[in-house]
């Protein structure tokens, strides 16, 4: 084997690491798009049987948007086993307790449940807020595209760029400014 | 009987006190007025003044479509915003804030100018804008203005559909892994 086909051969089997901004993204969504990076399935060579898997690291997992009413509607169900046993979290309370549990669940309930799934979480680092511990930080080469834009707030836009920002609506001529 | 004596009470007054009425002036009656609060000494002024419009030069307006004498007769004009046929987002507090009083209230419709269905479009987008936090400064004082301070539910990110504003009934949550 050459010397450049060696090289090939490694970059096809590394494991490479990817890093994934939680600001604002919806865990439900962005859970499809992590499991295609931890199951290896965005590669030519992808097959179940063979470990192709990355790693994802996902940083500011605190600061996830979820849609309309689903912090106080969505809830999570345990059960101890025991009789009267059962309990529902909602949303907002679960992520009170621990800020990385609402995503570690969506993209464990987005992969299919066989014996591979506990194997590929293990795969899966995620961080409340920006600080990664050095070690995974080092390993890290690429960067997954966030699926939905962070909104700016009004107050940490400039006053020119308010000012002078094109305008539809006109005060009609009795008007007292306020 | 007392319902007749208040309408015509209410008939007579509008007669004497009507806008139509008073509107009808000598002087330049209608013009934007800012109202300055100055205090010299002990004595405190307030004055309307008269300013121009600081969004005229600014302002955006669809061109107006070819006349068609036939249309143009049967159908009232779109309103700007129809006209202009922008898609406007909840996130776009640029275009949002400007159908915001500075308290953070939504302008009436008489002020706006705008038709009844998108009167309602833009206040609901501005009041989710102001619940999502991205118009703190323009969220009426009686609320708490960043969610970080808020209670429960209240103080994580939220994001809305734009597209539940005109539905009547709002589907459930549907669970997107199930299988
Ligand atoms: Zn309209």
């Amino acid at each position: 084997m050459s010397a450049a086909k060696r090289v090939q051969q490694w970059a096809t089997f590394a494991r490479t690491w990817h890093i994934f901004d939680c600001k604002w993204q919806d865990p439900y969504d962005s859970a499809n798009v992590i499991k295609k990076y931890l199951m290896g399935l965005h590669k030519p060579i992808y097959h179940p049987m063979n470990d192709s898997g990355d790693v994802v690291v996902c940083i500011n997992s605190k600061e996830i948007a979820l849609r309309g009413d689903e912090w106080r509607k969505r809830a999570y169900f345990h059960h101890t086993g025991y009789p009267g046993g059962a309990s529902w979290t909602l949303a907002w309370e679960l992520h009170n307790k621990d800020p990385t549990l609402i995503i570690k669940k969506a993209v464990y309930r987005s992969m299919k449940g066989n014996l591979q799934r506990r194997h590929t979480m293990q795969r899966l680092f995620i961080y409340p807020g920006e600080e990664v511990p050095h070690d995974v930080m080092q390993n890290v080469t690429n960067q997954i595209r966030q699926l939905r834009f962070v909104p700016t707030r009004l107050d940490h836009i400039p006053e020119e760029v308010t000012k002078t920002y094109p305008k539809v609506m006109d005060f009609p001529e009795d008007y007292v400014l306020k | 009987m007392a319902g007749l004596v208040r309408v015509g009470f209410s008939l007579t007054r509008n007669a004497i006190f009507s806008t139509s009425i008073r509107s009808i002036a000598t002087t330049a009656q209608l013009n934007l007025k800012a109202i300055r609060e100055q205090t010299e000494g002990s004595t405190l002024i307030i004055d309307g003044v008269t300013v121009p419009s600081p969004r005229t030069e600014l302002l955006i307006r669809a061109e107006p479509p070819v006349q068609d004498t036939a249309l143009s007769t049967s159908e009232k004009p779109p309103c700007y915003m129809c006209a202009l046929g922008l898609d406007v987002k909840h996130t776009d507090v640029l275009i949002l804030s400007q159908f915001v009083r500075t308290d953070g209230c939504m302008l009436p419709r008489r002020i706006t100018g705008l038709c009844r269905r998108q009167q309602k479009k833009m206040g609901k987008l501005v009041a989710m804008a102001q619940k999502a936090g991205l118009m703190m400064n323009l969220t009426p004082a009686n609320c708490k203005k960043d969610p970080t301070k808020r209670r429960d539910y209240k103080k994580f990110n939220t994001y809305f559909d734009e597209r539940t504003i005109f539905m009547k009934k709002i589907p459930k949550p549907v669970d997107r892994f199930k299988r």
